[in-house]
């Protein structure tokens, strides 16, 4: 919808409630609203524009305004543009009324607030505690008057108080934090009922790290490595996330050939993960073989990798204006050899999974999870894909050069673990013919730009389709090349309470496969 | 009595070294399989010297028969494996009807490793074991009745016995009645020794474990006993399936040149049963869980098949 003419409508529909309304970079529109009262506004743009809320986040602006801004960003489907409404919430009552209990997306996002800033979400149906743990203390680190530096007393108290799951032979079987194999921390309780998996409470957040903190002590071009380091396999998306939206707030136009890179680079990461993930799937289900070759797949990228950003895993290679180095034609030469070889063996691959009917068997009708739930829970990414989302950033609010790019995106309603791998086997194919079409342009021009110096107190979003799915960067840029704030949303924190869903009614034995379909971050999600 | 010693002596030392090594082979081959190179085929050896050498962590909660079942385990493999003919005809024990004696001790070790399994009182320990119940439901009577078909052919329900009755008709294979009765043996075999498709040996994963779900808690001497229990137990099984059906060049007297060449024959039929274990592990995914007794209960009525074809046949 043309900005002025939505700028009357929420006028005329609500008042003076909508102070001023102002477009950024494009296609950010910014609409700021008078009272913390989101209810109205938020029905009226998910009702009748169909809008979707991607994200709800705070910000501590005391110090110059005199308020907490509440930040919450939609977007309509076929329309490149974000709309962020900014509702101020008062620092002498820091209170916001709650959307979770007609939209459980928001549910740890809205406690996340509560936590970080201590800003109460009234009306919120489970109100406790989820990226602080109960044992902490009073604290709200995110804060402006909370000093970076401070050192916590040891923490006393409750830990978290599961629900009991009560009920003749209903059984809780804990397990985690600490896993068995090289994985992240997160407790799972579950309520069992001899196999049967009844419910399914999450603890997450053990690998918290203040990360949005962080940023906002270091300078920007070294908060481009911390930006890497969100989520270990999405180096390159976060990464690229960040530099987008410093880019963006200081109005740098990246070289069109750094684009082109960065959109192979972020395919690449991709291909890895997806290949990786699919190996992992057959693991889970005892088809080892299908796993070694898919782990040979991943070598044969992770090779070219090194070969292409110098690191196996794409880390410093992205940076503010541009990447961080050029490509010869020998590296577009490799890539080309690699992906040729890469196409052969993973048609061999889907081949080998396609004929054994007991890995189909296994997979097949397990841990569905309902596109009217995923709907609801706002999921994305391709555990939304699998259930019948249809969203994915790279054609929705194209960057890189994934405008100039053609590709289909996979969608399934079913909503099994089958699906969730053929969403993945689908958008391997699309991402060869993506890389191919990228790496035959010629590449030898302009690969970066001299970075001026950042203006501050400019505020910019950026949105990345990392292989999980869509990954948000918020930032307000401030003196001194330091951010103000920086917003991350990693796919994994939407996607996490799918889980729950999809597990119920499988019996416990399948779970780690149902896990492995969803493949989701704890360290993006915690930060 | 002296020569019973003797060969009984003979006979444990045989299965305590050939058991870890068959676990061995069997690993490398599906590494290699797998395009990976494996820890070699002593590794079960070496693991085995480690543990035993290591301290133990005993849970608060355990009680004797968490501490019993290690012995327990290890020591009804070994007394299983004294009965049964591995390189000559007969075996050195023969105690209480044989067979069903070698029935019923496998059945008494399991019962108290799914008891230890309970004993602490972990969550994991439970799953394993009642999943561990759930299947060896179906295995034994599928078990008892492919065994019986043999017996039936041999008129005897001792092992020896039923040895010399075999190497007598070496081509008995053949028969109807034997092809059916090593199916469904087979499939027991997998079932008991924990394989792909019925239970994962190699996962982490403790949600889905059947076997080494009931042994999470044990550490140190006594997993070395249960792992070695459970190896002598496969040799067992698998010696059973080999000499039985294929009693090639089974010695008929304990002397020194037909043991030896006994034992050549002996493990060259064990590396193909290994084999042919391998190929159906890497060749399927695990079935659902409640898929497995499914499987079991095409090895039983295999084995009743069997049964019935003795008489028809």
């Amino acid at each position: 919808m043309n900005l002025a003419t939505l700028f009357g409508t929420l006028q005329t529909k609500f008042g003076k409630q909508v102070e001023s309304m102002h477009a950024e970079h494009g296609d950010e529109a910014y609409i700021f609203l008078g009272d913390p009262n989101i209810r109205p506004i938020t029905e009226y743009l998910r009702g009748e524009l169909q809008a979707r809320l991607v994200s709800v986040f705070a910000e501590d602006r005391r110090s110059r305004e005199g308020v907490f801004f509440n930040y919450y960003v939609f977007e309509q489907r076929g329309d490149t543009q974000f709309l962020i409404v900014r509702a101020p919430v008062p620092a002498a009552d820091p209170r916001f009324p709650s959307l979770s209990a007609e939209l459980p997306a928001v549910n740890w996002q809205e406690r996340e607030i509560q936590d970080w800033f201590g800003l109460t979400a009234v009306g919120h149906p489970n109100p406790r505690r989820v990226a602080l743990h109960d044992n902490w203390p009073d604290v709200h680190p995110l804060r402006k008057d909370f000093p970076i530096d401070t050192v916590l007393p040891p923490f006393e108290g409750e830990r978290h108080i599961y629900r009991p799951a009560l009920g003749e032979g209903v059984l809780q079987v804990p397990v985690g934090p600490v896993h068995a194999g090289t994985i992240e921390p997160g407790h799972f309780s579950f309520a069992v009922a001899g196999e049967p998996i009844l419910y399914l409470q999450l603890r997450m957040f053990y690998t918290h790290k203040g990360t949005e903190k962080l940023f906002e002590k270091l300078p920007i071009h070294k908060a481009v490595f911390l930006a890497e380091s969100i989520s270990g396999d999405s180096s390159f998306s976060h990464g690229t996330a960040f530099c987008q939206a410093i880019e963006r707030a200081a109005e740098i136009e990246v070289p069109s050939d750094a684009l082109i890179m960065r959109t192979v680079l972020l395919e690449l990461e991709r291909l890895c993960n997806h290949v990786a993930d699919i190996g992992a799937i057959a693991t889970d289900v005892g088809f080892v073989v299908a796993n070694a070759h898919a782990s040979r797949l991943k070598e044969m990228l992770l090779a070219a990798n090194e070969q292409l950003a110098g690191n196996r895993l794409l880390r410093g290679m992205v940076c503010i204006g541009g990447v961080r180095r050029a490509w010869g034609a020998w590296q577009v030469e490799l890539l080309r050899v690699a992906i040729d070889a890469f196409t052969r063996e993973f048609r061999d691959l889907v081949a080998l999974i396609n004929s054994s009917e007991s890995t189909r068997d296994r997979l097949e009708h397990t841990g569905i999870l309902k596109p009217e739930i995923a709907r609801d829970l706002g999921i994305v990414g391709v555990g939304g894909r699998a259930s019948g989302i249809d969203l994915d950033v790279r054609r929705d609010h194209p960057y890189a050069a994934y405008r100039h790019l053609s590709f289909k995106v996979p969608v399934y309603q079913v909503g099994d673990v089958w699906h969730r791998m053929q969403v993945r086997i689908d958008e391997v194919q699309e991402s060869i013919s993506m890389i191919r079409e990228a790496a035959s342009r010629n590449l030898s021009g302009q690969f970066r730009v001299p970075v001026p110096p950042i203006p501050p107190n400019r505020c910019a979003l950026s949105a990345v389709e990392g292989w999980r799915g869509e990954i948000i960067h918020w930032i307000r840029t401030g003196s001194d090349n330091r951010l103000e704030r920086c917003k991350i949303k990693d796919p994994s924190l939407n996607n996490w309470p799918a889980l729950v869903e999809a597990v119920q009614g499988n019996i416990i034995a399948d779970f780690p496969v149902i896990n492995k379909s969803f493949n989701l971050s704890y360290s993006g999600t915690d930060r | 009595m002296i020569e019973v010693l003797v060969k009984s002596v003979i006979q444990l030392i045989l299965l305590l070294l050939v058991a870890p090594l068959v676990t061995g082979i069997i690993r490398t081959l599906k590494a290699r399989l797998q395009t990976r190179r494996g820890p070699g085929i002593g590794q079960p050896y070496r693991d085995l010297f480690k543990l035993l050498r290591k301290g133990m962590v005993i849970p608060n909660t355990a009680s004797w028969i968490f501490s019993a079942t290690p012995y327990i385990v290890f020591g009804t493999a070994a007394l299983v494996g004294l009965m049964i003919p591995m390189t000559a005809t007969d075996a050195p024990l023969s105690l209480f009807g044989g067979v069903l004696a070698v029935v019923y001790l496998l059945a008494l070790g399991r019962f108290f490793l799914a008891l230890g399994g309970l004993d602490t009182g972990s969550s994991f320990g439970g799953l394993g074991s009642s999943r561990e119940m759930t299947i060896s439901a179906i295995a034994e009577p599928a078990m008892m009745l492919a065994i019986f078909t043999v017996a039936l052919s041999a008129n005897s329900t001792n092992l020896s016995e039923m040895a010399r009755s075999a190497v007598s008709q070496s081509w008995r294979f053949l028969a109807p009645s034997q092809i059916l009765a090593f199916s469904g043996l087979f499939i027991v075999l997998i079932a008991e020794t924990g394989r792909i498709p019925v239970d994962n040996p190699a996962t982490h994963l403790e949600l889905t474990m059947i076997h080494e779900a009931m042994l999470l808690e044990y550490s140190g001497p006594y997993l070395a006993l249960i792992e070695w229990g459970a190896s002598i137990k496969q040799l067992v099984l698998m010696t059973l399936l080999v000499n039985t059906f294929f009693p090639f060049g089974l010695s008929s007297s304990w002397m020194v040149s037909g043991l030896s060449l006994g034992l050549v024959f002996y493990l060259l039929k064990l590396l193909l049963l290994a084999c042919c274990i391998v190929l159906v592990e890497t060749t399927n995914a695990k079935l659902r869980l409640f898929r497995v007794p499914e499987l079991l209960a095409v090895a039983f009525i295999l084995g009743a098949l069997a049964l019935i074809s003795t008489f028809l046949f």
